[in-house]
């Protein structure tokens, strides 16, 4: 016997799915969704359906151009480079480099940073201020100066790259934290809380964090976006990831001898960071408004 | 607020001096002789060591070394270039009015062009114009630097053919740098081609100068739109609205003051991005400021200027955000609430 339905109202949905419903009621924050989801799929199986490996060389079609100019074939989808190196293949084989490794930075300074921002935010005074400052000074490192400095000492490479975009995005993430949490300790429900008997740690974890989450998700997405941009920019110095790696800021530094006689391999590699940042940035502006009304 | 000033003073001195105490580190880790990679002279002779060990108390412990090196960089001694053989600190001079001069005015053109737009943005109800806006401004905030400079110069400088390029000025043109602004010094020079040089001058910025205004253009543009849309939903509106005032008064007289404060806030905290922008596309255009300088640095080595270049871009980054802290607080009676400063 089906349930007869008493009541007319209609159902309440609980706070995190008002938040998808507002956020899938944007067509563009979600088609950003579906194009992180392809992006990350692409980071973890991209090497396994490129046609050729990264490196494959063929000195047959050499700068030949993509396939929906006259020149160009099909079987080199987006064309190739000046060694005959097929650009579709590498764009997929370097998909875990670029978004895969700033996905990797983003989640360990977003650890770092949430630890001390949370520390520091809940402390009063002194302490919390050279906590909270002390990061400042790396703050004011811009992250391309602090991938120089990195790289003055431990010589250029992806690895350091990581160590670079890693200590400049994380006292972002602190000052980010401890601004959150020192503006929700001053409001009078966590009084109402310590009045209750709660301990530091309650108030923190049941009483604060609950109203922090939604910054820290937000600066995520914003982190995760400069630090696609930094890992291209630095390999487009040459400071990161070296020539042979398909990495794509690498890919159009590459490209640069070219630039007159095949744009495509400048061009092409650039549409593809342009596209995942752009990806992370529509989620991220989504992410924003569909939890705004939360925050007033 | 003079306590307040103190305090933001107090705020500079200690970050300037954790900063010092980053480089200090850092230099003594770089693969060279600590001697090379303080001063920069490559083969001392016997009177140089000499010199360098009571300059730098290179036999004392790390206290009173660290101690040594705050007082030799404070009083100028950034060493020698390895390369150009010349003092770090004249480089220094020679290449910051030249990242200044694009910063100023990618800054201004960032500044003069979003916040009218943002202003429209946000008094347009019509669904599509906002949608065009802020996909601009989203495909502005996520296009990365060294591909758009690339591109544009491809096409205008290329292509098209009617922008220069690379670099501050034709080499046709022989200026006295007087202030190392090429803008100024163009129109300050008594040559008979002073004008043509200054046209010259104006048509070599504008390629970088708007490849580096996207970032802050499109920052702006979002911040004012969406302060202006809060704002003009307030009640005090409503009342100016109900008394007459006619919307273009509204809007620049009562909206547009409060709506510049969190514009200011995030021109503060996108100083860091700007200047790793500033330096990509010094890069990219060959603009002769401290950007492309260091990178050269890097690129062979040359480890003084490389201290040099991070210490001045640092300290100046450090000391602008403080300013644009300070003049938030000062127009903003808000954060006066919480003066005393403590977070």
């Amino acid at each position: 016997m089906p349930q007869i339905k008493v009541y007319q109202g209609d159902e309440i949905p609980s706070p995190m799915r008002k938040i998808w419903l507002t956020f899938a009621d944007n067509p563009f924050a979600f088609a950003g969704l579906w194009a992180v989801a392809g992006f990350l799929l692409l980071a973890v199986f991209g090497p396994l359906i490129a046609p050729y490996s990264a490196e494959h060389q063929d000195p047959q079609a050499l700068l030949l151009a993509p396939s929906w100019d006259p020149a160009g074939t099909v079987e080199h989808f987006l064309g190739t480079d000046d060694l005959g190196r097929d650009i579709f293949s590498r764009l997929l084989h370097g998909a875990h480099l670029t978004f895969g490794v700033a996905l990797g930075i983003v989640l360990t300074s977003l650890v770092l940073g949430f630890i001390i921002g949370s520390i520091s935010g809940m402390m009063k005074g002194l302490k919390s201020s050279i906590l909270s400052h002390l990061l400042d000074a790396l703050l004011s490192i811009p992250s391309l100066l602090m991938a120089i400095l990195v790289v003055a000492v431990m010589g250029p490479g992806l690895n350091n790259v990581f160590w670079a975009v890693g200590i400049a995005l994380t006292p972002q993430f602190v000052r980010a934290i401890h601004q959150a949490i020192h503006e929700e300790l001053q409001k009078e429900y966590v009084k109402a809380a310590k009045l209750d008997g709660a301990n530091p740690i309650q108030i923190f974890w049941y009483v604060i964090m609950p109203n922090v989450w939604d910054t820290v998700i937000i600066q995520t997405t914003l982190g995760i976006s400069a630090a696609i941009l930094d890992i291209a920019a630095l390999g487009f110095l040459n400071l990161g990831a070296q020539a042979p790696s398909p990495e794509w800021g690498a890919m159009v530094s590459q490209g640069m001898d070219n630039i007159l006689t095949a744009p495509w391999t400048v061009t092409i590699p650039g549409v593809a960071i342009l596209c995942s940042v752009l990806a992370i940035n529509l989620v991220g502006d989504g992410l924003r408004s569909a939890l705004s009304p939360i925050n007033n | 607020m003079v306590r307040y000033l103190l305090r933001r003073l107090n705020l500079f001195l200690a970050t300037s001096l954790v900063l010092f105490i980053v480089l200090f580190i850092v230099t003594n880790q770089f693969p060279v002789e600590q001697r090379f990679a303080l001063t920069g002279i490559q083969s001392p002779n016997a009177q140089q060591i000499a010199q360098i060990e009571t300059d730098f108390n290179l036999n004392s412990g790390v206290f009173n070394q660290f101690i040594a090196y705050l007082q030799q960089r404070l009083s100028g001694n950034l060493g020698i270039s390895a390369t150009s053989q010349r003092p770090v600190a004249d480089e220094l001079a020679s290449v910051l009015p030249a990242t200044f001069e694009l910063a100023a005015v990618s800054g201004t053109l960032a500044l003069m062009f979003g916040l009218p737009l943002g202003i429209l943005a946000s008094l347009s109800r019509h669904k599509v114009t906002q949608h065009t806006i802020m996909a601009i401004t989203l495909t502005g905030y996520s296009i990365p630097v060294f591909w758009l400079g690339l591109t544009l110069s491809l096409w205008f400088g290329v292509e098209l053919g009617w922008l220069p390029i690379s670099g501050r000025l034709n080499l046709l043109y022989e200026i006295e740098p007087v202030t190392g602004f090429m803008l100024v010094d163009t129109l300050l020079s008594t040559s008979p081609y002073s004008t043509s040089a200054f046209f010259d001058a104006v048509l070599h910025i504008i390629l970088p100068a708007i490849t580096l205004a996207v970032l802050p253009f499109t920052v702006v543009v979002r911040i004012t739109r969406s302060a202006m849309m809060t704002i003009m939903d307030q009640t005090y509106i409503k009342a100016a609205e109900a008394r007459g005032l006619h919307t273009s008064r509204i809007v620049l007289r009562h909206a547009l003051p409060n709506a510049v404060i969190p514009v200011i806030k995030s021109l503060g905290l996108m100083l860091g991005s700007f200047a790793s922008y500033a330096m990509v596309v010094e890069v990219i255009f060959a603009w002769p400021g401290i950007g492309s300088w260091l990178v050269a640095g890097i690129y062979q080595r040359d480890y003084t200027v490389i201290q040099g270049g991070v210490l001045a871009v640092a300290l100046i980054i450090i000391f602008l955000s403080i300013m644009i802290e300070v003049l938030h607080t000062s127009i903003n009676p808000l954060s006066r609430k919480e003066l005393y400063a403590s977070n």
